[in-house]
């Protein structure tokens, strides 16, 4: 399968350590992951708020970019995912008027389902070196990821479990809860916190009653509003792992060097506490 | 089916409005408004239903009865995260997260000064995305939180000290980019954007 990796603006700013653990991940796993050459930004909410031409534009041109390198797209953030699967979504419906001929061809791949199916969750499970045993984690989708189902094609929208299967294959104990899907706050806690933070606190609070110790999610806005709890509220913050960190930390026995420094909430006393 | 048999994907059950609002909004988002019996489930399944003035079956109902200038004006539209979790549980069927991302257009040319920052965050970003075709955390950050009426909110609000050492820790960790990436594609995107302004 030729795969073009679209990162998104995310992670080569903020959430570089993440793209960082996906390479790591996918080398190990013998998959050719090479960056959509001149990719840009899926227009994320800010587009689809104020300018609907924009928000199909974008995405669009991504997709032609895909289509010219004859190669379906790879995507990690939530977002991008959800803005990429709606542009195409749209071209295979009506005919649109936009800055490049594309014809919506490349599919778009969300990296949790890729890396779920079932010869790839076998592979993983039998290259793991080390069981992440006894850590308890929840899995974190958002919302973007599997809503709308129509667009997104999740069908257990309501339970997704492409992460709690990645993560269970890595040997942790992932525990089942009812905000999988439950909005963090996506950018609102810039403008405003109160209600980015109520928004993440209630998460954490759920996540705690079902015995979890950290979240696992995929999507890089949802780990920074939960890991920036750490100094929003650090008494309440929960460490938050990408679900690539973890899938490294148990494929390799060990991450590479500093991986986890940029956590906001440090992931160090409990990672050491497991013994990994 | 007969035109004689309702269903949820009949538009336009109710009677037009003088101002046309119902029309509008079901033919823009594709969906029939006039569908909703008032259940409730949306504003349940909201996540910040509470923050909001409208709630989101009251979006809807404003919509059938026409109540554009009270919609365009409320915070409701700007609160809103777009998560979707109104259209996925509406049993009729009603793309409310549509309805309400389409007002949020139609109030983005003047926004309630209520939500001025949520509107001003959007058009940051944008501003970034002409530039560059990509957004530069530190850049979009700069732009926001250097207009007068944000830095004086947050002034006011105390949390400049908070903001200010996530931005460092931010930095120290090699986390923001003073340079920012550019697409080579950004050409043809602003050729396009021109077009689309001069028509």
């Amino acid at each position: 399968m030729n795969l073009a990796f679209y990162p998104g603006c995310s992670l080569q700013g903020v959430a570089r350590d993440y793209s960082g653990s996906i390479y790591a991940v996918f080398r190990h796993l013998g998959f050719d992951l090479t960056e959509l050459a001149d990719w840009f930004c899926c227009g994320a909410s800010a587009a689809h708020s104020l300018d609907e031409d924009l928000a199909l534009a974008l995405p669009a041109g991504n997709l032609f970019l895909a289509e010219k390198a004859g190669r379906d797209i790879v995507v990690p953030c939530a977002m991008c995912f959800n803005r990429l699967s709606h542009a195409r979504h749209i071209l295979g419906q009506e005919p649109v008027h936009l800055p490049w001929p594309v014809k919506g061809q490349a599919q778009v791949h969300d990296m949790t389902r890729l890396l779920s199916q079932p010869e790839t969750l076998a592979r993983i499970q039998s290259l793991v070196k080390r069981p992440l045993k006894g850590l308890r984690v929840v899995c974190y989708y958002g919302c973007q990821m599997v809503r709308p189902p129509r667009i997104t094609g999740f069908a257990d929208y309501e339970n997704p479990q492409t992460l709690d299967l990645l993560a269970r294959a890595t040997g942790a104990d992932v525990r089942d809860w009812s905000y999988k899907a439950t909005c963090c706050g996506a950018s609102i806690g810039v403008s405003r916190p109160e209600v980015g933070n109520a928004l993440c606190l209630r998460l954490v609070d759920k996540a705690r009653q079902a015995g979890a110790e950290a979240f696992v999610v995929s999507c890089p806005l949802c780990q920074m509003n939960l890991d920036k709890l750490g100094i929003e509220a650090p008494s309440q913050a929960m460490p938050v792992f990408y679900i690539t960190e973890l899938l490294e930390l148990a494929l390799n026995g060990r991450t590479e060097p500093g991986r986890f420094r940029m956590h906001l909430t440090d992931p160090g006393a409990l990672l050491r506490g497991r013994g990994f | 089916m007969t035109a004689m048999t309702p269903s949820v994907s009949t538009p336009h059950l109710l009677d037009p409005q003088p101002n046309g609002l119902l029309a509008e909004v079901e033919q823009a988002v594709g969906t029939c408004v006039g569908a909703c019996y008032q259940c409730e489930r949306c504003t349940n399944a909201c996540p910040v239903a509470q923050f909001m003035d409208v709630k989101p079956h009251q979006v809807i109902r404003w919509v059938q009865l026409g109540r554009r200038t009270q919609l365009l004006q409320s915070f409701t539209v700007w609160v809103c995260l777009s998560c979707e979790m109104c259209t996925t549980y509406c049993p009729n069927e009603v793309h409310v997260a549509g309805v309400i991302n389409h007002l949020r257009q139609s109030a983005a040319p003047a926004p309630p000064a209520i939500a001025n920052d949520l509107a001003l965050f959007h058009r940051r970003f944008l501003d970034q995305l002409r530039y560059f075709g990509r957004v530069n955390e530190l850049w979009l950050m700069a732009a926001y939180n250097t207009i007068p009426s944000i830095l004086k909110q947050k002034q006011h609000s105390g949390r400049l000290p908070t903001e200010a050492r996530l931005g460092w820790t931010l930095w120290r960790q090699g986390r923001l980019h003073l340079i920012p990436q550019r697409s080579a594609m950004v050409r043809q995107l602003h050729r396009f954007l021109e077009k689309e302004t001069h028509q």
